[in-house]
């Protein structure tokens, strides 16, 4: 029996090798071929690391039977003889949508139009439209004669191609790029799992942000674990099904920018998942962290156009980082594998794919090896989704996927002859063309004081004759061994009054060309030419030879910013003498104080204190030192503000999306603000989770959190949840009056309580009953909410008028928490009394009022009155333009309502900083607590008060004393780009016109696509 | 009895919390402030000084020997003594809240709209008014926006029973939108704002020469018919009686708008908004063109920009010698902090207080020809005038104690005051503050 078995497997095995069998009918004759061929005298480049000379490639029925020095070609093989040529693994793209359908793109629209809560896609699938895991590449792929063509010319042999739409994209199918029908192109289904940020062509109202989406990424990857343990019983969701058998595959994130490498690879943290990510080319900016995060890269090669800088006034539209990148994005493969992260390229995200190989060179140029450069594009993409056995080098029993060059495959000089795709040959310049190139005595008729000379490259010659000394660009065709020329022998000659052209066809005959022509008159004549000089390299092509140098460029900035820095600002130690500090503890205000900074922490403050070895003194003789600002409400360094898909997105993380590359963070510190709680806005009840802050300019998202901090979450009340000022459109969500706030809060509350019951008693359980028990589905929005139930985390509420404060307070109540902060509270003033009683603070602002009905009241004197009534009050921008003077803010405290300086002063400093529980480690200068200190040259309430230093944990980012210099290297690398570009475009490059993208600064009410109207204008709070 | 008691109880109810106080009576008395530091409003400072007035003009003002001829004295010794603060390019009286559109009266439909006047749609009674007058702003200029000639705006005193009171000019200037060099555009798939350059300019500003050169034809007509509302609205224009105020941020933009302006006739350009101003300082000074700056409250518009560009402009163009001005630009409640941008000019760009005072005062009352009766503290100008409890520049300092507009003793309640008040009482708090 079992040597039956054996026999059988055999014998299947020789039928493959032998016989192929197909499903499908053909019309006709049926005409199959051993596909057999071997390729001889070849230099063979097996994989990266392995060149072998001389030998010779076997394959039969698309697949590689023997490859080697030593390779015995049997009978029936059809041997091509490839001496002086080169053999390649064709080239491999993981990240590719080659015959996938195209994105149907939602009509652009945007704005506040009628939002929509369920998926359109009917049936038992996930509720989210962008969830679509159950998509598979294999069943919609569709090849496409022109995509593949494109691709093969440019040396590709298969690619992974998957449909890059939503966020959870399904899998992707490994495709060759040969003419053939889908059964015979396809090589393996499912090969790995897709994912990104963009929730695509999806029309789903949520999520509209970037942070809406991490936190629907994690929730299916809950609700697929839930599903897979107990879910079934509950519903049937193809879609999670789907999930859950993604996650045996290689998982690939698609991200837009450096900082979402970053941000993928946290999520893949939490699930121990390894993302492989394909990145947008901008790595080198943050390539420690990038390498950090252990992910391997899909790399795309397009790099940026110059831009038109010939205006001078125009071009200053043009910001020093987009030059910048302009100038060192082709440094990018090179720079990554300097530093050892493992990549494989791609050409998406080309403008053109034609331009890829012009791209890959200039990579090279900037110092990628060729061997790295040739691994990326074959073995590393190949390894990396495992499917190294049937691609991604010329080993045994892979495809007879390769190439066959006419030169080293990156030089420029090189020819892509043929693309042989599982067996199958796809020519692209005959490599039996022959090599023409040398000097030959030309005679036409009776004229023989003609030479014609043919250069450049073997595929792609360059003719030129010359008639005694007179250059003529001759047209010329070869094709085998016929030929075609046309050419004006006259053109130059004076006395002739209508130079024509003479055409001559004729044939090679050894190194001679022969044939017969007519003259411009119509006479028939003869012509030949004959070798005079054979071709040679150096001859003619000038510096080829000569090793290119490693194109310059500037110096990387953190962050990549004009105002970003040289290297990361480190702590020193610091002793601030003879200023008047502001301690904001007992003692007061302390006329000529010295203050030791060390380790980022305030060492001691004293007088004549002794500056320890390697202190940096600095003179506060006349000037007032302070803590750094603390702005409770802030919105900069944010991609989004609003998760505003539905009433509450508790589930949503502003943490997920801080934009360390944010100018503004440099503004602020320039306004001695050096904490910012980053809220979400206030588009609907229950928002998202707060990101707390320091403003290091420089430093990564993940070094710029505060660590150990309380977490907090952002609530919102009135006319903004309610909708009342988004137009006639807008009336759907729930909801649309201040009555049916309450009973968002309730509905949650009360949901978040059931499931945090139902997990305490799950946890509850002895081991064994667990392993009976269904656990709860873990949910990510309730889980916020159960931090609040549990006091575990703290509400930061957008509120304005005075019946919703008091509701909100009473919801708190009577569920056992307390409201921790009011922010805008701008009627605050009418409730002091009840918020003090309750234990609320208020972050409010200094004088805005008017701007909508809700905000009739509001008053300049709400801070003093609040604060005199108990609560604690702290003042807070909403706005990247006015956290940038929140001292003059305070000031106003002292003008509306008479707060002493020092306690107006702490409206901006100690208060936020006890709003955020924060007061032990900042918010007052004590010993032990955190050197985030300011250094004013006058008294900071004052108008004409502007920070000297600003001081982060012993670090100074911001130097006013360095201003100077700083714009003047930023002016000056500009000045340098700018000539360059001048260079490149009179070179013949391709420029683009400077377009002045706006940065858009966001306030609360702020939903993705809403603010287009008005951005000019103070938007509203 | 009882019907007057509760009649009187209604009034006081209804005037005691709803609304503005009653705009102040003519100047019954001449009147003498003692003691003061006199911030002339040109540059000048007078310690311990003297300012008299009579029938709502200055009649003396000078150091402590000044005579006071019997007017009624009234020591305000240690106290500063400002002129009236001028708010040029504000839509205050002419909106209240920002999303109610039925409080909104500032643009008119269609874009050519010379005949349409701000003064009209200027409410007294707007509860906005009364806020900024309490830091010192007592003249607003009601200016109309949108379109691509928004209407005429007039400059009102923060005190009058109704527009026709509390106008101090008529129709002081049109309004023209510049058509940007760069146009702005929304991309819906990423977005994201952008500025491209304008392709459709020289269109309009064809469009615009063929009108004023029109506008022009007409003005020199004894009898025009028929009759063309808004040509007669321009003739101004040409006489130099009204200012063209033309919106214009882009350096390129500021040197096309003022060439534009002087080919076709415009005696009286201003600037409007300016933020690129920095660049074009030579352009402005040989053109004589002065520039009402908007608000410095702004981010710099280029990442690479100085981070305290928006604070050092008004210093750069007043160093220059450009007459320069500052505004909120197209902004109401928040004038009232018009002050704060003085003293902000003031500790950033290294000109000194006096200096930038002028910017809300004196230069203001030059740029748009009033400088005749307001602007300064001078004998036979206006007796518009605040008494502040210190540097008017500074928050902290920024109390005003008295207002006067042509010598009318302005009542300083605002709602604000009232609600803060009724508060303060209810938890018994101390009556601290402004």
């Amino acid at each position: 029996m079992r040597k039956l078995f054996l026999t059988a497997v055999l014998a299947w095995g020789i039928a493959q090798v032998g016989w192929s069998q197909v499903t499908f009918p053909r019309n006709g004759v049926y005409d199959e071929r051993s596909g057999l061929y071997a390729f001889t005298n070849a230099t063979i480049i097996v994989d990266s690391k392995t060149t072998l000379d001389g030998a010779t490639l076997l394959i039969r029925n698309g697949r590689i039977e023997a490859v080697g020095k030593t390779v015995s070609i049997p009978a029936g093989t059809v041997v091509t003889d490839l001496k002086g040529k080169r053999i390649y693994p064709s080239l491999v793209d993981i990240d590719s949508d080659y015959g996938m359908p195209a994105l149907q793109r939602n009509a652009p629209g945007g704005g506040r139009g009628a939002p929509q809560y369920d998926s359109n896609k009917k049936g038992a699938f996930n509720w989210n439209q962008a969830i679509q895991p159950e998509t598979e590449a294999s069943a919609v792929f569709k090849a496409n004669v022109p995509q593949a063509l494109e691709l093969r010319k440019l040396g590709f042999g298969a690619v992974v191609t998957h449909p890059h739409d939503g966020i959870a994209r399904g899998s992707s199918a490994l495709v060759t790029l040969a003419d053939d029908r889908e059964n015979l192109v396809m090589i393996r289904e499912r090969v790995s799992g897709h994912y990104s940020f963009s929730k695509g062509t999806s029309t789903q109202t949520y999520p509209n942000s970037p942070m809406g989406a991490v936190a629907l990424l994690r929730q299916t990857y809950y609700d697929a674990d839930w599903y897979k343990k107990a879910g079934k019983t509950a519903e049937a969701n193809i879609s999670l099904a789907a999930f859950n058998q993604l996650q045996s595959l290689p998982s690939v994130f698609e991200v837009p920018d450096k900082l979402g490498v970053l941000r993928a690879d946290k999520i893949g943290e939490e699930f121990g998942v390894q993302y492989i990510i394909k990145s947008a080319g901008d790595e080198y900016q943050r390539l420690d962290e990038v390498k950090a995060t252990g992910a391997s890269l899909i790399v795309p090669v397009n790099f940026p156009q110059a831009f038109d800088v010939e205006d001078a006034w125009d071009a200053d539209n043009v910001t020093l980082a987009e030059m910048k990148h302009w100038e060192m994005a082709p440094a990018n493969p090179a720079m990554l594998a300097k530093s050892g992260i493992p990549f494989a390229l791609t050409t998406a995200n080309l403008r053109n794919k034609t331009d890829f190989w012009a791209n890959l060179r200039k990579a090279i140029d900037y110092g990628l090896t060729e061997q790295q450069a040739l691994a990326a594009l074959t073995t590393t993409p190949a390894q990396l989704l495992k499917i190294d056995n049937e691609v991604g080098s010329l080993k045994t029993d892979l495809l007879a996927n390769f190439i066959i060059t006419s030169d080293n495959l990156f030089s420029p000089d090189n020819v892509i002859l043929e693309n042989w795709i599982r067996g199958k040959q796809y020519v692209y310049s005959d490599k039996n063309t022959p090599d023409l190139r040398g000097t030959y005595a030309l005679t036409i008729g009776d004229r023989s004081n003609l030479k014609l000379t043919i250069t450049g490259k073997p595929g792609k010659p360059e003719y030129q004759v010359l008639v005694d000394t007179v250059k003529v660009t001759p047209k010329i065709s070869v094709a085998n061994d016929l030929l075609s020329i046309q050419l004006q022998l006259d053109k130059k000659q004076p006395g002739v009054a209508t130079p024509g052209t003479t055409r001559l066809t004729g044939y090679r005959e050894g190194t001679s060309l022969k044939g017969e022509g007519e003259l411009p008159d119509g006479k028939t004549v003869k012509w030949t030419a004959v070798l005079s000089q054979p071709f040679s390299m150096t001859a003619t092509a000038k510096g080829d030879s000569a090793k290119k140098t490693a194109p310059e460029y500037g110096k990387l900035l953190f962050p990549f910013v004009g105002m970003g820095n040289l290297e990361k600002p480190k702590a020193q130690t610091l002793l601030i003498r003879n200023a008047t500090v502001w301690t904001n503890e007992k003692d007061g205000i302390l006329p000529t104080t010295d203050v030791l900074v060390q380790n980022g922490k305030i060492a001691q403050i004293g007088k004549n204190l002794t500056a320890p070895a390697g202190a940096q003194t600095i003179d506060g003789t006349g000037k007032h030192l302070t803590n750094g600002i603390i702005d409770e409400h802030s919105h900069i360094a944010l991609y989004s503000i609003n998760e505003g898909g539905q009433s509450s997105s508790a589930e949503v993380r502003m943490s997920d999306v801080v934009n360390s590359e944010d100018i503004n963070i440099y503004r602020q510190l320039a306004g001695g603000v050096t904490t910012s709680q980053l809220l979400h806005g206030s588009a609907n009840s229950i928002g998202g989770q707060s990101a707390i802050v320091k403003l290091k300019w420089g430093e990564s998202p993940q070094e710029m959190m505060l660590k150990g901090a309380d977490g907090f979450i952002k609530f919102a009340l009135g006319e903004n949840v309610k909708q009342s000022n988004w137009g006639d459109a807008v009336r759907i969500r729930f909801p649309q009056t201040r009555m049916g706030v309450e009973q968002v809060y309730f509905d949650h509350f009360t949901r978040a309580r059931e499931y945090d019951n139902a997990w305490k008693a799950y946890n509850a359980l002895s081991t064994k009953e667990k392993a009976r028990a269904v656990p709860p589905r873990r949910d990510v929005e309730l889980d916020a909410l159960a931090e609040i139930l549990n006091k575990k985390r703290f509400i930061t509420c957008h509120s304005y008028v005075q019946s919703e404060i008091n509701m909100l307070m009473k919801v708190a109540d009577s569920l056992g928490f307390k409201v921790n902060t009011f922010t805008h509270i701008l009627e605050g003033y009418k409730v002091a009394d009840k918020m003090a009683k309750h234990g609320v603070g208020g972050s409010t602002f200094a004088d805005w009022w008017a701007y909508k009905m809700e905000v009739k009241d509001a008053i300049p004197y709400n801070a003093a009155l609040m604060a005199r009534a108990g609560v604690t009050v702290s003042i807070n921008s909403d706005d990247a333009e006015m956290a940038r003077r929140l001292n003059q803010e305070a000031a106003k405290a002292v003008e509306y309502g008479g707060i002493s300086e020092e306690d107006a002063w702490k409206m901006v400093t100690l208060n936020p900083a006890k709003l955020l529980h924060l007061d032990n480690k900042l918010g007052s200068i004590r010993a032990g607590k955190d050197a985030d200190l300011v250094l004013w040259n006058n008294n900071p309430l004052a108008i004409y008060a502007r920070p000297e230093k600003t001081i982060i944990d012993g670090t100074v980012y911001f130097d006013a004393q360095d201003e100077d210099r700083k714009h003047d290297e930023l002016q000056k690398e500009r000045a340098r780009l700018i000539q360059k570009m001048l260079t490149a475009k009179a070179g013949g490059a391709q420029t683009q016109r400077p377009t002045f993208r706006r940065q858009r600064m966001f306030h609360c009410e702020d939903v993705e696509g809403a603010m287009a109207e008005g951005e000019e204008r103070q938007a509203e709070k | 009895m009882k019907k007057r008691t509760l009649s009187i109880l209604l009034f006081a109810s209804l005037g005691g919390f709803a609304q503005n106080p009653a705009p102040a009576g003519p100047q019954a008395r001449a009147i003498a402030l003692t003691g003061a530091t006199i911030h002339v409003g040109n540059g000048q400072v007078i310690s311990n000084g003297t300012i008299v007035f009579d029938k709502g003009v200055i009649t003396a003002v000078g150091n402590g020997e000044t005579p006071t001829n019997g007017a009624e004295v009234i020591s305000v010794a240690g106290k500063h003594i400002y002129p009236g603060l001028i708010s040029p390019a504000a839509t205050v009286g002419l909106q209240e809240f920002e999303s109610v559109r039925a409080t909104i009266d500032y643009q008119e439909t269609g874009s050519f709209n010379p005949n349409v006047r701000a003064l009209i749609a200027y409410n007294t009674d707007s509860e906005i008014i009364p806020t900024i007058r309490n830091n010192g702003l007592l003249m607003t200029q009601a200016m109309p926006d949108g379109g691509f000639i928004s209407g005429s705006s007039s400059i009102m005193n923060t005190d009058g029973w109704n527009w026709e009171d509390a106008v101090l000019k008529a129709d002081d200037g049109l309004w023209l939108s510049w058509p940007g060099y760069f146009a702005r555009s929304f991309d819906y798939d990423t977005f994201a704002v952008s500025l491209k350059k304008n392709e459709q300019r020289q269109d309009a500003i064809n469009a615009m020469m063929a009108t004023f050169s029109d506008a022009r034809a007409y003005a020199d007509l004894k009898n025009p018919a028929p009759k063309n509302l808004k040509f007669e609205a321009m003739k101004g224009l040409f006489d130099g009686s009204k200012c063209l105020y033309i919106r214009a941020n882009y350096g390129k933009d500021i040197i096309e708008a003022i060439k534009f302006a002087k080919q076709a006739g415009v005696r009286k350009p201003v600037i409007v908004g300016a933020e690129d101003a920095g660049r074009v300082i030579d352009f402005l000074k040989e053109n004589s063109v002065p520039v009402i700056l908007g608000p410095m409250h702004r981010l710099p518009n280029l990442q690479d920009e100085d981070v305290y560009l928006p604070y050092k402009l008004p210093g750069m163009l007043q160093k220059a010698g450009v007459l320069v001005s500052l505004s909120y630009n197209g902004e109401w409640w928040r004038t009232r902090n018009l002050p704060f941008q003085a003293g902000t000019a003031a500790g950033f760009s290294g000109i000194d207080k006096e200096e930038a005072l002028k910017m809300i005062t004196s230069n203001t009352a030059r740029i748009m020809g009033i400088d005749n009766v307001v602007g300064t503290l001078e004998k036979g100008k206006y007796a518009t005038l605040v008494v502040s409890k210190g540097d008017l520049l500074d928050m902290r300092t920024n109390v005003i104690e008295h207002a006067y507009i042509q010598g009318r003793h302005i009542n300083l309640d605002d709602k604000h005051k009232r609600l803060f008040h009724m508060y303060r009482e209810k938890y018994g708090q101390p009556d601290i503050g402004k």
